[in-house]
């Protein structure tokens, strides 16, 4: 439990990756001392006992040099896992950082092209009446190209993603009936009101990692909920002013 | 002794926050676009090091770069770009224009941490 709440502050993280930094730096600090020695005795100095004095600060050069990699493999380990909790630190933050919605959008946009590389990608959110989704989102995409996601609606074609947005499943792509690399469930609550589909990686970016789905999942918790919160914020403000204004008018002001 | 002094020129808010939380030791300038980032650098110079973003409105990266070079007091400063654009023709024309690192988005934090140290050291012996 311990270790699971220090894993969850990006600061701690950093904190862990100093720390095994300075214990990294300790180890090479006894490796330059176990050379030395062992130099010192295979110049002879000890007589008949040096080569058993020898054998000795081998064994430990040896332990030595062991500990520094596993160190050094846990280090790498670290560090790589401070940057994840970093990533998800910062893209939940600025999800619920305000509550203009095309600046929600703009992070959606943004978390799915700097995090994750991709380069085309659409954001469809369920219509309140009617069947279909709306376009809310569409990014890298161009006119000819669109396919399933032509005009403002998205009424279905794709297998996968209509599976996403009937079981509310994440699934990864491509697939024999779908293009689509993934396709993220969105839910407020346990409502699914709509899914992410990232249909293009930018080039220097084969595959989405181990890593990315990560973010997929937060993207699934996180994005709709900070979109629709925004929406009903920016609803209730309009209809606010709009009977602030009326009371105005009646007050004759 | 004072913080390193690192401008962050990036359209994106997102890419703020990030460089905010991963540069924590640093003393960080921002600007959305070049304009604003010729801006920054008049109203600092001290500013030690440049994470630059390629497209954005107003003044892309490589305008700015090429501004800045070209400008004898700002021509050694150290520039990483830090660009979506990852193609070989894109790193090559982001150096050609004087960046003196290139970085493709998505990062690993260790990428921008072990080349902001490497030049930190290059600085420090130079």
């Amino acid at each position: 439990m311990a270790n699971k709440s220090r894993l969850e502050s990006p600061a701690v993280g950093l904190d862990l990756v100093a720390e095994l930094r300075s214990t990294l730096e300790r180890a090479g600090e006894l490796i330059r001392v176990v050379e030395s020695n062992l130099k010192g005795a295979s110049e002879g100095i000890e007589g008949a006992s040096s080569s058993e004095r020898v054998a000795e600060l081998e064994r430990r050069l040896a332990t030595a040099e062991s500990d520094v990699k596993e160190l050094a493999s846990r280090l790498v380990d670290s560090e790589h896992q401070g940057g994840r909790l970093m990533n998800l630190y910062v893209a939940t933050y600025q999800l619920h950082a305000t509550l203009d919605p095309p600046e929600v959008q703009a992070t959606i946009a943004e978390i799915a092209i700097n995090l994750l590389g991709a380069e085309q990608f659409v954001l469809l959110l369920r219509r309140d009446e009617g069947d279909g989704c709306e376009i809310a989102l569409i990014e890298g995409m161009y006119e000819g190209g669109r396919t399933f996601y032509d005009g403002e609606d998205y009424t279905g074609g794709d297998p996968m993603v209509d599976a996403t947005l009937k079981d509310g499943v994440l699934r990864l792509g491509p697939t024999a009936e779908s293009q689509a690399l993934a396709a993220v469930p969105l839910r407020v609550q346990h409502e699914i009101v709509g899914a992410l589909v990232l249909l293009k990686l930018l080039d220097h970016k084969p595959i989405l990692r181990a890593e990315d789905r990560d973010l997929l999942d937060l993207l699934s918790a996180h994005a709709a909920s900070a979109l629709f919160a925004a929406r009903l914020f920016a609803t209730k403000d309009r209809k606010l002013r709009t009977l602030e204004s009326l009371v105005k008018l009646a007050r004759g002001e | 002794m004072q913080p390193r002094k690192v401008l962050v020129v990036d359209d994106s808010k997102l890419m703020h926050k990030m460089y905010e939380v991963m540069l924590r030791q640093y003393a960080l300038v921002y600007a959305s676009d070049g304009r604003q980032a010729l801006d920054r650098l008049q109203e600092h110079p001290d500013i030690d090091l440049v994470l630059l973003d390629v497209n954005m409105p107003n003044m892309n990266g490589l305008e700015f770069l090429a501004q800045i070079r070209a400008d004898g007091a700002r021509a050694d400063l150290p520039v990483i770009i830090i660009s979506t654009e990852g193609r070989d023709e894109d790193t090559v024309r982001g150096m050609e224009a004087g960046a003196t690192a290139y970085i493709k988005k998505p990062f690993h934090t260790e990428e921008i941490l072990g080349m902001i140290a490497r030049l930190e050291t290059k600085g420090s012996a130079a």
